[in-house]
């Protein structure tokens, strides 16, 4: 098994004549949770969804376990669960049928994929919820529904892009619970937050993303003791703001 | 690894199918009464006042074409529809997302859209053969005439559901393309009827290939050879086929 979840080398993204990465390189190794972490516009949502395949990369390799995510891309989504940060849950559907036909896409059985929807509906306390069309819920039940989506395969590597963004404080540390939980059973986890808080509570290693480059990657601690200063206060005041709003 | 091939492709193509069977109202009846309309319209009110068309009466020479008109409709708008709402509310995503490959992607999307197309196809010729007590000449070219036209439409359905900006742009392609071809491609007349000139420009029209097959079908009457339709539905099914698949493998419209 490769010890690296995510290789990153030398990722490049431009949109026309934009440049929103600029040779970013990153390893993860597996069994993580690391945060990635940045102002608005840093690059985070992009350099996620070049990850899962839905934005194409400029230049550069990727790989998940060693596999590229261009040329083994069924291989790597397999591997991939991503809970993005807006909400495309179809309306077409009810909640349950929404997830097992997603377990379904995943190549699950029915059998296996009916039993997996029920016991994270149950999990996120979406239940009672289930008959229910996706966009008739509350944001904090499609938060959650955008979760237990991402996790209805049992990926190897879960992407949370904002995960807590809109939720109330009962709630997020649920599901901070939840998702250490998940760690310690050994799934990697990549986390963007905007939140330092957030950060410190869950990530083994974070990177600060700043401008479409890593500014800084290592463990939480050394990251706090190595800026000092400017940096990681304005995270600090955002978070602060945020956890009073 | 799952072995998640077939499982993910037969989710997709169940997906798909509930998805129109769940709108029925929307998406299976109105073909079929606005065909029945053309044909109580056309064959037994206007019809009678018009001569018989190659020794048939004159709606059961335009059935054929009324029934394409409605698989056409049908499986375009499956394909376009859901493709332009699944991106325009991203949930597209969920889709990508997965292990499923650009083909089984297309060839799912392509089956949901053709069997719409024939729901409302065979119903409304169950339908009109009753009523007209018409027997069906050829049941397999009926068949392959059916599927092939409704692949057609399924494709142009993906690719302007991927072309598409706004709901108006999904009409321009049906009001300003089919629309004006299926009238100009010899559903209600014979193109013998028609100056030299104007049944020339009727061989450029790819509907006229599709009624001309289907009509041998029903009736077993044909104005071209069968073959030289078959030929050219075919190649345009597998080259539009083929350039859908494309358009998904590079992302076009789907990843930025």
């Amino acid at each position: 098994m490769n010890p690296f979840a995510l290789t990153i080398c030398n990722l490049h993204k431009n949109f026309h004549s934009l440049e929103v990465l600029k040779g970013i390189n990153l390893n993860i190794k597996s069994g993580m949770f690391f945060g990635l972490l940045g102002p608005n516009g840093a690059g985070k949502s992009t350099t996620i969804n070049i990850l899962a395949g839905l934005t194409l990369k400029s230049k550069g390799d990727v790989k998940i376990f060693g596999y590229d995510i261009e040329k083994d891309y069924k291989t790597v989504r397999q591997f991939i669960g991503l809970s993005q940060q807006e909400f495309n849950l179809d309306r077409f559907f009810t909640l349950h049928d929404l997830l097992l036909y997603q377990g379904g896409l995943y190549g699950l059985r029915q059998t296996e994929v009916k039993k997996r929807v029920e016991e994270l509906l149950q999990r996120f306390g979406l239940w009672e919820h289930r008959h229910q069309k996706p966009h008739r819920l509350s944001g904090g039940l499609k938060r959650r529904a955008m979760i237990v989506k991402a996790l209805i395969h049992d990926p190897k590597i879960l992407i949370l892009d904002e995960p807590t963004a809109g939720v109330d404080v009962e709630l997020r540390h649920d599901l901070w619970n939840y998702l250490k939980k998940l760690n310690r059973e050994g799934k990697t986890i990549i986390l963007t937050t905007h939140y330092l808080e957030e950060a410190k509570t869950l990530c083994d290693e974070i990177a600060i993303l700043l401008e479409g480059k890593i500014l800084i990657h290592d463990s939480i601690e050394k990251v706090i003791e190595h800026s000092k200063g400017d940096l990681i206060n304005y995270f600090i005041e955002e978070d602060q703001e945020q956890v009073h709003a | 690894m799952r072995n998640h091939y077939w499982i993910s492709l037969w989710t997709l193509i169940r997906r798909e199918i509930a998805r129109f069977m769940g709108m029925r109202n929307m998406t299976i009846f109105p073909q079929m009464i606005s065909t029945a309309l053309y044909i109580i319209i056309f064959g037994f009110s206007l019809g009678g006042r018009i001569k018989e068309i190659h020794g048939f009466h004159y709606i059961e020479f335009i059935f054929p074409g009324l029934v394409l008109m409605g698989v056409i409709t049908s499986s375009y708008n499956n394909a376009s529809n859901y493709l332009f709402m699944a991106r325009y509310d991203t949930s597209i995503q969920d889709i990508l997302l997965t292990p499923l490959s650009y083909l089984q992607m297309v060839f799912a999307f392509t089956i949901g859209s053709i069997i719409r197309g024939l729901i409302v196809g065979v119903l409304v010729l169950a339908t009109g053969c009753i009523l007209l007590k018409l027997p069906i000449y050829s049941m397999a070219a009926t068949l392959i005439f059916l599927l092939l036209t409704s692949l057609i439409f399924a494709s142009f359905g993906i690719i302007t559901g991927l072309w598409a900006e706004r709901w108006e742009d999904l009409a321009l392609f049906i009001n300003y393309i089919v629309t004006p071809l299926n009238f100009l491609g010899g559903i209600f007349y014979s193109i013998d009827m028609l100056p030299p000139w104007w049944r020339h420009l009727s061989l450029l029209n790819p509907i006229f290939y599709m009624v001309n097959g289907f009509r041998y079908g029903i009736l077993g009457f044909n104005e071209i050879p069968l073959s030289i339709s078959f030929a050219l539905m075919s190649a345009l099914s597998i080259f539009l086929f083929f350039w859908t698949v494309y358009l998904f493998k590079i992302g076009y419209k789907l990843k930025t």
